[in-house]
């Protein structure tokens, strides 16, 4: 709501009336609160949500859509087959059950009665197939999160058989994100489609009122399956594409709650009266890809990637690259998932010397040179950083700088290693699937490896055994040192006065069911 | 009249069509991974290939720019590779944004412009020099600091206005001029000086002309002689500056706008560009093409009511 004061300028301004007729008018580290913010939530719906957001949706289309900062958007208007919760347990979405068969080759999904979409279509099973199907064959970057699945069918009116090829322990989990979102039928060949999404959803988009690439307001689902998540009679998302402007919607409280575009924006958001929430998200090093030795001979010696573990200086690169927010860790697996172990938390301590000696047993006494991409996106001061710490255990790394097709190259294998950070996933399986798999995208080199394909296939069978597995994995890659990790970085989301959340591990954003009005 | 706009019509036509071959045909160097960039960089072939398919650049460029020029000749400029939005509603509803920012900015610009501009002329001394002063600190303050300034004293401090955002006319009339106020400003300081050192240029050269001093020795009021003679001359330069201004300001406002999140043409160019998302980029070479065409005629048609001595010609 304009203020008074605000209103009274107005008054002022003839001058500007003047143009009127020319307008159509169309259109330190310990402060952030881990997990969340706490708050007794209201009763009953709050009139208005406003986000601060700094990623743009890049299409409503279910079938092609990514997740990350984009899942604020989409759970705004669709659901889900299944959900997850803050901390990842699987639970009933559109699906209201689920089980797997004895193989775990076949899941069978119980779909919702009752529930239909914003343009009045009732959902089924049909239906749930038809979006399964579609982002299988879809535009999605995350395709790859259904392709273990062979067939999808409707064996009744609210039943659907999903068959995979093998199993896959991620698929529940990929059914509460952008893989399972159900979209209406009437948009699968709409020509607005991109731009009007039909859901199930809490809310849905007033697109009068929105302005696409800037502002998207949502109003409340008055026919929705569970207005108990409904916290909002309206949601404004407002996309910030410069960080100054969002520092400045901050500092004059037109914001409730935001993403930052950098952990370095924390302390003005503080002072402005935020709160700022956070939670372990991406893990960030260096990706020793060329473990075959096919563009650096050295990198294919395990004593020469465990030298330039030993040379990373884990502390000093965080304070030096993110003011501090984070954690030291040599491992890359979620701290709340089946691999992670605390003992791998600092399986490399700093130590120059002993990274020289190794170097020297693989045979390399006068240091290595490794070349590594610099890009324009990532200030100039990170990897001049790096460099300088990895030069005092005589790694030299030459940069290069990347051109236009800086992604394609990359997981093309144009570079031995390269400094990346990566999504720490819930699950060991979809870390593994994410950059370990000899098809993983950020396994650039594809490399096969005996020992972890054998781990692999415990994984994939889940119980007690694939949970050993997961740990087991994990202390393989960190000895095999597959990766040089820094630290982890957190997510950060600032609430203001009134406002509180729950953090989701993992995960850039909160589920929007976690964004509640305090009293 | 009629004649010269009909000629200056026919000529922006011809330079319409020229603009739009010569960007289609640029804009195929910077956009070779296009689809790459839709389905995201770490989709794999299977989906790239999907939006290629889909958004046509499958086929042959001479194809792909005949059937966009057939749909833009029957009005119809495609949709975004990227948003999907239609065109023409994505650059008229931001063009309609950025042209109240200009309109605002033009006007605010005219108004301060020419006043301190005849003040200096007419007054000389110190005021002269005060106004050329201000006229050198406002062109060598940089948009964004001043933008930024605006933001820090006026809508963070005192709190008179929002800090970012766009309201529409059609939400809110004061909202909307709340919206806008800041932006002006920062648009306008800039331009202010170039205007009025040239009204005052031309008023002390008009001043010095023989039908001046004809008047004066006439008995004229100094007044008269200022406002319906000297000033009247010396608009004709000033109008030429406010029009280029609008010009540029249709496609520089650019930081402003980032700075003050307001969806107008500039981000919209600027993301559209760096993405390659090419029926974006060509619905605003044309829709640009055809305002500026308009803007330029219409500043010459108004030179020769405001001054009957310059010759449609």
């Amino acid at each position: 709501m304009l203020r008074h004061t605000k209103l009274a300028a107005a008054a002022g301004m003839a001058t500007l009336a003047l143009a009127a007729c020319s307008s159509s008018g169309a259109d330190d580290a310990a402060s952030p609160a881990a997990g969340g913010s706490e708050g007794t939530a209201i009763e009953g719906r709050a009139p208005e949500l406003r986000i601060g957001a700094v990623v743009d949706i890049s299409t409503w289309v279910a079938a092609d859509a990514a997740w990350g900062n984009e899942a604020t958007y989409y759970m705004a208007v669709y659901d889900s087959l299944l959900r997850t919760s803050a901390t990842n347990e699987v639970q009933p979405g559109l699906a209201e059950a689920w089980e797997y068969n004895d193989d775990l080759t076949e899941l069978t999904l119980d779909i919702r009665d009752g529930v239909t979409f914003t343009d009045g279509t009732p959902l089924d099973a049909q239906v749930v197939v038809d979006n399964l199907n579609r982002f299988r064959e879809g535009a999605s970057p995350d395709r790859g999160l259904l392709d273990a699945v062979t067939d999808v069918a409707a064996a009744d009116d609210d039943t659907v058989v999903i068959t995979l090829s093998a199993p896959d322990p991620a698929l529940e989990i990929n059914l509460s994100m952008q893989a399972g979102l159900i979209a209406s039928p009437s948009t699968f060949d709409a020509p607005d489609a991109q731009t009007t999404p039909v859901g199930t959803g809490p809310y849905e988009l007033d697109a009068a009122s929105s302005t696409i690439g800037a502002t998207y307001t949502f109003t409340a689902n008055e026919d929705y399956w569970a207005p108990e998540d409904q916290h909002f009679d309206s949601i404004t998302i407002n996309y910030y594409a410069d960080a100054s402007a969002l520092l400045n919607a901050l500092r004059d409280g037109q914001v409730d709650i935001s993403n930052l575009n950098s952990l370095t924006q924390i302390p003005d958001a503080e002072a402005a009266g935020y709160t700022t929430n956070s939670i372990p998200v991406n893990w960030k090093g260096l990706i020793l890809a060329d473990r075959w030795g096919a563009n650096n001979e050295a990198l294919a010696d395990v004593k020469v990637r465990q030298a330039i573990n030993y040379a990373i200086d884990r502390e000093g690169l965080l304070q030096g690259l993110e003011s501090g927010y984070g954690e030291p860790t040599t491992q890359i697996f979620n701290v709340e998932g089946d691999a992670y172990e605390a003992e791998l938390e600092d399986a490399y301590p700093y130590d120059p010397e002993k990274a020289k000696a190794l170097l020297a047993e693989a045979g390399y006494p006068d240091g290595i040179h490794i070349t590594m991409p610099q890009t324009s996106f990532v200030p100039a001061s990170e990897p001049e950083l790096i460099k300088g710490v990895l030069a005092e255990s005589n790694i030299f790394i030459d940069y290069e700088q990347a051109g236009e097709s800086f992604f394609g190259d990359l997981l093309g294998g144009a570079w031995s290693a390269f400094a990346f950070g990566l999504n720490q996933e819930p699950l060991a399986w979809q870390t593994y699937n994410q950059a370990i798999a000899p098809g993983a995208a950020w396994n650039v080199y594809h490399q096969a490896d005996e020992t972890v394909e054998a781990l692999a296939a415990r994984i994939r069978l889940g119980g007690e055994d694939g949970a050993a597995a997961a740990k087991e994995l994990n202390e393989y890659v960190v000895d095999q040192a597959w990766f040089a990790p820094f630290y982890r970085v957190i997510g950060a989301i600032v609430t203001a006065d009134g406002f509180a959340i729950t953090m989701k591990s993992g995960q850039a954003v909160s589920n929007l069911w976690d964004i509640t009005a305090t009293a | 009249m009629l004649s010269f706009v009909s000629r200056r019509l026919a000529t922006g036509v011809g330079l319409i069509a020229t603009l739009a071959v010569l960007t289609f045909f640029f804009l195929q160097f910077g956009v070779s991974d296009v689809a790459q960039r839709i389905a995201g960089q770490q989709a794999g072939p299977d989906a790239v290939a999907v939006v290629e398919e889909r958004i046509g650049v499958d086929r042959p460029v001479q194809v792909q720019f005949a059937d966009w020029a057939g749909s833009a000749l029957t009005g119809d400029l495609g949709r975004s590779w990227f948003s999907g939005q239609e065109v023409t509603e994505a650059v008229m509803s931001r063009m309609a944004v950025t042209v109240s920012l200009a309109v605002g900015s033009v006007v605010l610009t005219a108004l301060l412009g020419i006043t301190l501009g005849a003040l200096a002329a007419t007054r000389r001394g110190w005021s002269d020099r005060g106004v050329q002063f201000l006229a050198v600190l406002g062109q060598a303050i940089p948009g964004f600091l001043m933008a930024m300034a605006l933001v820090l004293v006026f809508a963070i401090n005192l709190d008179w206005f929002p800090a970012t955002g766009y309201t529409r006319p059609s939400e809110s009339v004061p909202g909307w001029l709340l919206s806008i106020t800041l932006p002006v400003v920062a648009l306008t300081i800039g331009s202010i000086g170039g205007v009025a050192q040239q009204v005052r240029g031309s008023m002390i050269d008009a001043f010095e002309r023989d039908y001046v001093r004809t008047l004066r020795s006439r008995g004229l009021p100094r007044r008269s002689v200022v406002l319906q003679h000297v000033l009247r001359n010396a608009a004709g330069p000033a109008l030429t500056v406010l029009g280029l201004q609008f010009v540029i300001l249709l496609g520089g406002a650019v930081i402003v706008e980032t700075l003050f999140s307001i969806p107008g043409l500039g981000p919209l160019a600027l993301t559209s560009t760096s993405q390659g998302d090419i029926p974006v980029v060509m619905g605003i070479v044309i829709v640009t093409g055809v305002v500026v065409v308009l803007v330029n005629t219409l500043v010459d048609v108004v030179q020769a009511w405001v001054n009957p001595k310059v010759r449609l010609s």
